[in-house]
């Protein structure tokens, strides 16, 4: 415990130390001082009390924290490799922000992780507008705005919680083993999962993920989908674990996966094209937290930290090139070790072997039921139609920067190699076939749609809070009504 | 009685913010409706702590029991994020002023449409 927490102080503390001088240094001080204690506290502790009964802040060092260590960590050595001509506050808001990820992947603590999540969309409004252009801080305004309207919803439900089970302590509320029959806790229920799936980008209630995402400084967009988006992933993980609220979350999971899909299907501008399949890829995150499969999502949340972080790295670094954001126009324009690290994502996030996208695909859809499975193999499809459009950027020109895309390409390879060979059932050629008949099948969908280009509905701002407000209240409904 | 009037006056609140938040075509307005609706959740969790006949939380004042000290300790943590956020969301203001020279959120989202034209 002591470990972890001075894993979590040097990374807060360098951070800010980084904004009077030296910020490289910094980061890469905090970088070594989180992998000596994360190394110092892996395989886990157990729960304690920080501060004290009986009020203290839980923190546990369970299988998620470890997964956002290594990830995180993993994100932060690639970035410290890749913007090293990084100048401004970069670096040290980098760090802090990374800080707060690894103290959310800890907390257990329901107001802790709203302190945490709230920290951290700050920092990522910073980080977002760091560039300076009109576009970013225009995107980075309405997410700051959208997710604190979220979060204030959390609040309420925050209140309602406490005031009914007089405790916020995940553990705590789950040995009471609360009864949602109470329409009082029920509300607050629905409005903390509705203000938390609005921080993670939950489709209908996070319209403002993919422009965020999308208009962000390259490796901005990185930290955002790799784990930004995750302390949300972990704190809707432990309020299913707090409470029964495992259909509400397949029904989000649903809801997103392929809301998110419809809309990236037709998406031009590159970037903005991943931010829509950050969204659509947390369906299967959600779907997992629904079905009560707690480590297929959580290798899926490491995964996808990963495989988006080499995306956004590659498509970021051809966007900034090139100077133009339409996938037709950069086809044949990238560089190879771009192409070669765009066409390694494209792959793992379209679920083919042995790459991390294929194994986290494997482990969630293992225990599932025949229609989750359904659901899960829908959803690969679209996966790989959408991604089928990226194909005439696969022919590279010479030359170009490598930066940090190996760690994140040798990252996914091992990952997808360790997941394959672990989870059971992945070693044979019937899962491989699958897996390649689905992407298949997917660049099927794909010739098939590509004369079809329908007009999806754009939602203003105005638009976007009320219909947040009135999927919160949904939401809320939802559980209030017994929907579980 | 007070406690609950003022879970209404709360949730009033809220409901006030969240109005202008989405009714107002101004940037400021906007950020300061949801900063008004965050009071609600303030407050919320303030009256929530209220007990009937209970002194504040604070040692030294009397004996008698006290209103529930964490609810306070939680909003002391909520009132200095929602300042944060507010002053940084203005900062971000100023900046599109200074480049759009306008704080409408319709002309904005016409000129993000149209490609940022210059102004």
């Amino acid at each position: 415990m002591a470990a972890a927490l001075s894993g979590v102080l040097a990374y807060l503390g360098l951070g800010v130390l980084g904004l009077i001088g030296a910020p490289r240094t910094f980061s890469l001080l905090a970088l070594l001082g989180g992998t000596v204690s994360f190394a110092l506290w892996t395989p886990g502790f157990p729960e304690v009390l920080v501060g004290g009964l009986p009020w203290g802040v839980a923190l546990a060092g369970d299988p998620w924290a470890v997964g956002l260590w290594a990830l995180a960590l993993v994100l932060h050595a690639t970035l410290l490799i890749h913007a090293r001509a990084r100048r401004d506050a970069f670096h040290p808001l980098t760090t802090v922000l990374i800080g707060t990820c690894l103290a959310g992947s800890l907390s257990r603590d329901l107001f802790n992780l709203y302190v945490l999540m709230d920290l951290s969309s700050l920092l990522a409004l910073v980080l977002i507008a760091s560039g300076r252009r009109v576009r970013a801080v225009w995107a980075g305004l309405q997410y700051l705005v959208l997710t604190e309207v979220g979060l204030t919803l959390y609040l309420f439900g925050l209140g309602l919680v406490y005031a009914r089970l007089g405790t916020l302590s995940v553990s705590a509320l789950a040995g009471q083993g609360p009864n949602l029959s109470d329409p009082a806790l029920a509300a607050g229920v629905g409005l903390l999962l509705a203000g938390t799936a609005v921080k993670t980008g939950v489709f209908l209630l996070g319209l403002w993920l993919p422009q965020a995402h999308g208009q962000a400084p390259t490796e901005v967009s990185v930290l955002l989908s790799g784990i930004v988006v995750k302390i949300g992933v972990v704190a809707l993980a432990r309020l299913s674990e707090a409470f029964p609220v495992g259909t509400v979350l397949l029904l989000l999971g649903i809801v997103t996966g392929f809301g998110g899909l419809l809309y990236a299907l037709w998406e031009r501008d590159l970037k903005v094209f991943l931010g829509f399949h950050t969204v659509s890829q947390l369906g299967y995150m959600l779907m997992g937290l629904g079905l009560g499969a707690g480590t297929g999502a959580l290798l899926y949340v490491v995964a996808h930290g990963l495989f988006k972080g080499l995306l956004f790295l590659a498509a970021g670094e051809a966007v900034e090139r090139v100077g133009r954001r339409e996938i037709t126009s950069l086809a044949g324009q990238l560089s190879l070790p771009v192409a070669v690290g765009l066409g390694v994502g494209a792959c793992a996030i379209a679920g083919l072997p042995p790459l991390a996208g294929f194994a986290a695909k494997g482990l969630l859809a293992q225990g599932a039921p025949a229609w989750a499975k359904a659901l899960f193999y829908a959803l690969g499809l679209g996966t790989a139609a959408s991604f089928s459009k990226l194909i005439p950027l696969f022919r590279p020109k010479e030359g170009g920067l490598v930066g940090g895309l190996p760690v994140l390409a040798a990252a996914v390879l091992g990952l997808g190699l360790g997941g394959t060979v672990l989870v059971s059932g992945l070693l044979n050629l019937r899962a491989w076939g699958e897996a390649f008949l689905i992407v298949a099948a997917g660049y099927g969908t794909y010739l098939g749609l590509r004369r079809i280009h329908p007009r999806l509905p754009r939602w203003g701002f105005d638009w976007a809070v009320v219909s947040l407000l009135v999927g919160a209240v949904g939401v809320a409904g939802l559980v209030t009504l017994g929907w579980l | 009685m007070e406690g609950l009037a003022a879970v209404a006056l709360a949730i009033a609140l809220a409901g006030l913010g969240f109005w202008n938040l989405i009714v107002r075509r101004n940037l400021i307005w906007k950020l300061l409706g949801l900063n008004v609706a965050a009071s609600g959740a303030i407050l919320f969790l303030v009256a929530l702590a209220h007990r009937p006949g209970a002194r504040p939380p604070i040692v030294g004042l009397g004996p008698g029991p006290s209103a529930d000290p964490l609810p306070h300790a939680l909003v002391l943590t909520a009132i200095v994020i929602d300042f944060a956020t507010l002053a940084l969301a203005l900062v971000y203001v100023i900046f599109l002023t200074e480049h759009r020279h306008t704080q409408d959120v319709e002309r904005l989202e016409r000129d993000e449409e149209r490609g940022w034209p210059q102004p």
